[in-house]
C-alpha cells in the first residue's frame, strides 16, 4: 500500500475520492433493500387498519353522541373569493351560540376550493328550530364586512344536515350568507 | 466511478400529490366533460375540506365513513380518484396503484375521468414507482399516459414525463438504443432543467458502459448549453447545481486520463462559492500535483484543511497535504504532517466506534435538524421528511433514498402510535357515554310508565271486551231493543210509564179511547223498531269495528312501547362495539409496536453500515500515513546518520 502511495498520487487521491462516494451509493444497493420493502409493506399494511379502525370509531362516536333521531350537523361552503375574504363564522341554535369559527388561510383555501366543513354537530328535539349564522370576513374595497343568514326548519325523525353557503353574488358585487336544508 | 446519477427530485412546493391531482379534478382541461362545481355530497365536501388542506388521514377516514354509509352519490369516479391521490401522498402506493388499476383500467375505458385526469393519475402513480425503485411498475405506469394530452393540459408534468420515461430507458436493459432516447430527448428544449439532467445522467449511462469518450463529449456539451443560456427562465441555483456537477465530473474524467490542464483548465472556472466549491479545491490539487505544481497543490489543500472535516470525502485532505508537501522534498514538514494525519485518523476512527456502539434511535435522531410547523415535520410530496444533517457526516446517508424512506416511515408509525394512544384515552369517555345514555334510557323508561298507568289502559281493555260480549250477544238473540237509539229507548221508556199508569186505572170507558191511542202508539212503536234494527245494528256495529281498530292501534303501540323499554339490543350492540374497537386498537397498537421495532432497526443498521464503511476508509488513510511516518522517518534518520558520517 505504501508503495502504491508513494507511486501513484494523483491516481491514489482520485481513487480515494471515488472510492469515498462509492458507499454511499452502495447503500442504496444492498440486500438491506428487502428488509426495507417489508417495513413498507407493513407499514402500509397498518395504515390501512388504521383507517379502517378510524372510521369504526368515528361511527361509533357519532352513533353514541348524535343519534340519526336527533343529530344536525351544518355545514359551511365558500363560493366566494372575489367579494369575501372569510375570517370568522357564527351559529345560534335558537337563542345559544352553538359553534364560532377562526379560519386560518389554509382552511379558507380548502373552503374555495370545494371544501365542505362540518361547522356543528349536535342534538334537536323533533319540532321547529330556528338557525342563525354570522359570517365575518373582509369585504369589497377591503372592508370589514358583516352578514346574518337565518332559517327556520323542522326537524324530525331523521338525521338533519343544513348548510350555510356564502357565495359571490355578480349582480350587486356583494357577497351572499344564506342557510339551505339538505335533503 | 467519479460521476453519480443526478436524482433532480427536489423539494416540490407545498403542495401534495394529491392536492396536484385535485387540481385537474377541478379545472378539467377537456371542456366536455362536466364537473360539479360544488360538491353534491355533504360528506365528499368534507373530504375536500381535509383534502385540501392536506390531512390525508383524515380525508381518507372520511372516504371510508362515507363507503360504509351507502357511498357519495352525485360526483362519478372522482372520490376514487381522490382516495387514490390521498394515498399515494400518505404513502400507500400498493393501495393507490390497485386502486387506480381498478378505476382507470388498462385503458380508461368505463372511467367516467377524462382522459386528461387518467393521465396524471398514471404519471403520479408512474412517478411514486420510480421513486421506490421499482422500474417495472414505473414504466408500466408512464408508458399509459397520453403525452399529446399530457403536454395540452400540463406541459410542466409533460416535460416531467419525458425525463422520466428518458431516465427509465437509460436504465433499462434496452439502453444502447440510442434513438429511443434521442427522441424523447428531442422533445425538450436544450435549455430545458429536464434536458439538462438528462444530458448529465446521459453522460454517467455512457462512462457505466465503458464509454469516457462520449460521456466526456456529453459533458462538454452540456456545459456549453448551460453557459450559452443565462437567460433561462429555470431557477438559476438549479441551473449552476447542474453546471458545477457537470464540471466537477469532466474534471474527473481528465484526471483519469492524466489530463491535468483540461482539469485545471474545467476547475478553474468553477466559482469558489458554489456548491461544490471544496471538491472542486481538492480535484485542483490533485490537477496541479499531476502537473508538476505541488505548490500550487498545497495551497489548495491547506485551504481546505482550514476548514471543519466533518465531510467524509474531506478525510483524504490531511493524508493529501502529507504527500504533497514529501512530493515537494520537505520531510521535515511531511513527517509531522503525516503524523498529524494519523493523529487525526485515529481520534477519527476512535470516535466512529463510540459512534457505533451507543448508536442510537435518540442519537440518531439528535443528529437530525427536521422541518417542522405547527402540525408536525414537515414533509415534501411524497411524504419524505425535510430533514438537515446537524452532523454534516450524516449528509450522504441521509441523501439516500431508502434512508429518506425509512426515516418517513418510522415518522408514519410514531405518528400512527401517537393516534392509537389518543384513541385509546377515549374509551372511557365512550363508556361514560354509553353509561348515560342507558340512565337517560332508564329515566326516560320511568316516564312512559307513569304515563301508560295514568292512561287505565287495563281498565279500558276491560270495557271494550265487555262491550263486545254485549253486542255479539244481542245479535245472536237478535235483541231488537239492544240496538234502539236514545230516543227510542226514551220513547221506550214513556210508552212502558204510560202502559203501568194505564194499568192502574179502572177499565171504562174513559180510560177505554186512552188504552185505544196506547195499543196504537205501541204497535206503531214495534214497527218502528223493527224496522229500525237493520240501521242501529249497522250503526251499533260500525262503532264497534271502528272501536276494535283503535283499540288494536293502542294494544299494537302500547306493546312497542313495552318492547323498547324491555329491549337493550341497541345498547348491547353499543357496548360490544366499544367492545371490539378496543380490542382492534390494542392488537393494533402491538403490530405497529413490532413494525416500529423493525423500521428502528433497519435505520439503524442503515447509519451503521455507513459508519462502518467510513471506518475502512479511515483505517486505510492510518495505514498509509503510519507507513509514510516509518518511511519518512527511517529517510531522516539516515540522512542524518549520512551527514553525521560526513561530518565525521
Amino acid at each position: 500500500m505504501a508503495t502504491c502511495l508513494n507511486h501513484r498520487f494523483p491516481a491514489l487521491l482520485a481513487a480515494l475520492t471515488l472510492a469515498l462516494t462509492a458507499p454511499a451509493f452502495a447503500q442504496t444497493n444492498t440486500g438491506a433493500d428487502k428488509d426495507d420493502k417489508a417495513v413498507a409493506e407493513q407499514v402500509e399494511a397498518l395504515k390501512k387498519k388504521v383507517i379502517r379502525l378510524n372510521r369504526d370509531l368515528f361511527i361509533l362516536e357519532e352513533d353514541l353522541l348524535f343519534p340519526a333521531n336527533t343529530q344536525v350537523a351544518v355545514f359551511l361552503s365558500v363560493d366566494a373569493g372575489k367579494f369575501l375574504k372569510l375570517d370568522a363564522v357564527k351559529l345560534k341554535v335558537g337563542d345559544e351560540i352553538v359553534a364560532s369559527y377562526l379560519y386560518t388561510e389554509r382552511q379558507v383555501k380548502a373552503l374555495e376550493r370545494g371544501g365542505m366543513q362540518r361547522l356543528y354537530v349536535g342534538n334537536l328535539k323533533t319540532g321547529v328550530h330556528q338557525m342563525t349564522a354570522f359570517v365575518e370576513g373582509i369585504g369589497p374595497d377591503q372592508r370589514p364586512y358583516k352578514q346574518a343568514a337565518s332559517l327556520e326548519f323542522e326537524k324530525g325523525t331523521g338525521t338533519a344536515a343544513l348548510e350555510i353557503r356564502v357565495e359571490d353574488r355578480s349582480s350587486d358585487y356583494q357577497p351572499s350568507v344564506s342557510i339551505v336544508e339538505w335533503e | 466511478m467519479g460521476l453519480t446519477v443526478i436524482k433532480p427530485f427536489r423539494a416540490c412546493p407545498v403542495l401534495l400529490t394529491g392536492a396536484l391531482l385535485w387540481l385537474t379534478v377541478v379545472v378539467p382541461a377537456q371542456a366536455d366533460e362536466p364537473q360539479p362545481e360544488r360538491a353534491q355530497d355533504l360528506r365528499y365536501g368534507w373530504v375536500l375540506y381535509e383534502y385540501h388542506q392536506g390531512n390525508a388521514f383524515e380525508a381518507l377516514t372520511q372516504l371510508a365513513v362515507a363507503r360504509e354509509q351507502g357511498g357519495i352519490d352525485g360526483h362519478g369516479d372522482h372520490p376514487a380518484l381522490v382516495e387514490g391521490g390521498l394515498m399515494l401522498s400518505w404513502g400507500m402506493t400498493r393501495e393507490a396503484s390497485r386502486l387506480f388499476t381498478q378505476l382507470l383500467g388498462n385503458d380508461g375505458a368505463g372511467s367516467t375521468l377524462s382522459p386528461d385526469v387518467r393521465n396524471q393519475a398514471w404519471f403520479y402513480l408512474g412517478k411514486v414507482f420510480y421513486l421506490e425503485g421499482d422500474h417495472g411498475l414505473a414504466s408500466e405506469n408512464l408508458e399509459r399516459v397520453d403525452g399529446d394530452i399530457l403536454a395540452e393540459a400540463n406541459h410542466e408534468l409533460f416535460r416531467e414525463w419525458i425525463y422520466l420515461r428518458a431516465r427509465l430507458a437509460m436504465m433499462s436493459s434496452r439502453f444502447g438504443d440510442e434513438s429511443e432516447l434521442a427522441s424523447l430527448q428531442s422533445q425538450l428544449k436544450d435549455t430545458d432543467i429536464w434536458s439538462l439532467y438528462l444530458r448529465y445522467n446521459s453522460a454517467v449511462s455512457a462512462l457505466a458502459a465503458g464509454d469516457a469518450v462520449t460521456a466526456e463529449a456529453k459533458l462538454q456539451a452540456l456545459i456549453a448549453i448551460i453557459e450559452q443560456s443565462t437567460d433561462s427562465g429555470e431557477p438559476e441555483a438549479e441551473r449552476e447545481g447542474v453546471l458545477g456537477r457537470a464540471r466537477l465530473s469532466l474534471a474527473r474524467l481528465n484526471l483519469r486520463d492524466n489530463q491535468f490542464e483540461a482539469a485545471l483548465d474545467v476547475l478553474g472556472d468553477m466559482p469558489l462559492n458554489g456548491v461544490f466549491a471544496d471538491q472542486a479545491l481538492f480535484d485542483y490539487a490533485v490537477a496541479a500535483a499531476g502537473q508538476g505544481r505541488p505548490e500550487r497543490a498545497l495551497d489548495a489543500l491547506d485551504t481546505l484543511s482550514n476548514r471543519d472535516l466533518f465531510l467524509p470525502w474531506r478525510q483524504q485532505v490531511p493524508f493529501a497535504r502529507a504527500y504533497v508537501l514529501e512530493q515537494m522534498n520537505r520531510p521535515q514538514q511531511a513527517l509531522p504532517a503525516f503524523k498529524q494525519a494519523a493523529d487525526h485518523y485515529q481520534a477519527r476512527i476512535e470516535e466512529l466506534d463510540n459512534i457505533r456502539n451507543r448508536l442510537s434511535e435518540e442519537n440518531l435522531m439528535a443528529q437530525l435538524d427536521f422541518g417542522r410547523e405547527s402540525d408536525g415535520i414537515l414533509t415534501d410530496s411524497y411524504g419524505r421528511l425535510r430533514v438537515q444533517p446537524a452532523d454534516f457526516g450524516m449528509a450522504e446517508v441521509l441523501a439516500s433514498e431508502t434512508f429518506q424512506q425509512a426515516l418517513a416511515e418510522l415518522n408514519e408509525l410514531y405518528r400512527i402510535q401517537s393516534f392509537i394512544a389518543e384513541r385509546q384515552s377515549r374509551f372511557e369517555s365512550f363508556r361514560i357515554m354509553l353509561e348515560t345514555r342507558e340512565q337517560q334510557r332508564q329515566v326516560r323508561i320511568a316516564q312512559t310508565r307513569r304515563a301508560l298507568e295514568n292512561q287505565q289502559a287495563d281498565q279500558w281493555q276491560q270495557l271494550h271486551q265487555e262491550f263486545s260480549e254485549k253486542i255479539s250477544s244481542a245479535l245472536t238473540e237478535e235483541d231488537v231493543g239492544f240496538f234502539m237509539t236514545s230516543k227510542q229507548k226514551a220513547l221506550r221508556d214513556k210508552l212502558d210509564e204510560v202502559e203501568e199508569t194505564l194499568a192502574g186505572l179502572p177499565d171504562d170507558a174513559t180510560t177505554a179511547s186512552q188504552r185505544a191511542t196506547y195499543q196504537r202508539m205501541r204497535a206503531y212503536f214495534d214497527w218502528w223498531i223493527a224496522d229500525d234494527y237493520g240501521v242501529n245494528r249497522w250503526a251499533a256495529q260500525k262503532q264497534l269495528r271502528e272501536l276494535n281498530r283503535e283499540m288494536d292501534r293502542f294494544q299494537a303501540q302500547r306493546q312497542r312501547v313495552e318492547t323498547l323499554m324491555a329491549d337493550d339490543a341497541r345498547h348491547a350492540e353499543l357496548a360490544r362495539r366499544i367492545a371490539a374497537s378496543e380490542r382492534e386498537l390494542a392488537t393494533l397498537g402491538e403490530e405497529v409496536a413490532d413494525v416500529l421495532g423493525n423500521a428502528r432497526q433497519a435505520l439503524l443498521s442503515q447509519v451503521d453500515r455507513m459508519l462502518l464503511a467510513q471506518k475502512e476508509e479511515l483505517n486505510g488513510y492510518l495505514l498509509a500515513s503510519r507507513h509514510a511516518q516509518a518511511r519518512l522517518a527511517d529517510q531522516l534518520f539516515r540522512a542524518s546518520q549520512n551527514a553525521g558520517a560526513g561530518d565525521e
